[in-house]
């Protein structure tokens, strides 16, 4: 199997068993959903946990992961060639981006996966130069427009991050 | 238009042109591409470590998701 299908196959599963309430994709993996291919090593995945106080909190995925023959490697779970990275929802913005998760069609396999404009304000919110990259990259690909992101920015608490934003890398564009 | 801006003119159009993949097959590109991206990772956190002081020829502290802890976002 393809080692993103297995990827998609695993969370499925994940999911339908109970261990995690909700998954979706993002980061750079998600974006190349929307935009050109971009050069990644590895898929973060959000998660809704169903104990999220647990102390180990990631304990029963890694779990569920190596029953299945995956096992953790630092900090993610191999499966094929790709590191899974699973970062647990840790704010507002990223349970609604998980909230309002698409099911996007991977080969056959249903594929929860972060829409456009989560994935653009979650880059805003991280703010490092490659998350500019993904905003740009976002709002080039027409697949989110600047009031779409601007909007879900002022929602979240964000609206100075997409000022900064909008100065510096959309107003010198033209 | 010289030739530099219509090199990067027809690097932009290839560029946007991979846009119309399939999601799967953008998947797969990346992941061709991929042992050269751990190349350059591995060469530029050589570079960092021998950089650093007191460091010479030490083996890189190489952290790419598959050793030991990081904390970052994606």
């Amino acid at each position: 199997m393809e080692p993103v299908k297995e990827v998609a196959v695993l969370l499925n599963a994940m999911r339908d068993s109970g261990v995690v309430a909700d998954y979706a994709l993002f980061g750079a993996a998600a974006q190349m959903r929307y935009t050109e291919p971009v050069a990644t090593l590895d898929a973060d995945v959000l998660v809704a946990v169903p104990a999220p106080d647990r102390l180990d909190v990631l304990g029963p995925i890694y779990e569920f992961c190596r029953a299945r023959g995956y096992e953790a490697e630092g900090e993610s779970v191999r499966v094929g060639a790709w590191p899974v990275q699973f970062v647990p929802v840790f704010n507002q913005l990223t349970r609604d981006a998980l909230a309002a998760a698409e099911t996007a069609d991977f080969d056959g396999v249903p594929f929860r996966i972060v829409g456009p404009t989560h994935l653009a304000v979650i880059a805003l919110s991280a703010g490092r130069a490659k998350d500019s990259a993904r905003v740009l990259a976002l709002l080039e690909s027409g697949s989110v427009t600047q009031e779409q992101v601007a909007a879900l920015a002022a929602r979240e608490g964000l609206s100075d991050a997409w000022t900064r934003f909008s100065l510096r890398f959309l107003d010198e564009r033209d | 238009m010289n030739e530099i801006e219509r090199l990067l003119e027809r690097q932009a159009v290839w560029q946007q042109s991979r846009r119309t993949l399939s999601w799967p097959e953008k998947i797969r590109l990346a992941e061709r591409v991929r042992p050269t991206v751990e190349a350059f990772r591995l060469q530029r956190e050589q570079r960092r470590v021998s950089c650093l002081p007191g460091e010479t020829s030490a083996p890189p502290a190489v952290n790419r998701g598959l050793g030991t802890p990081r904390t970052r976002m994606p």
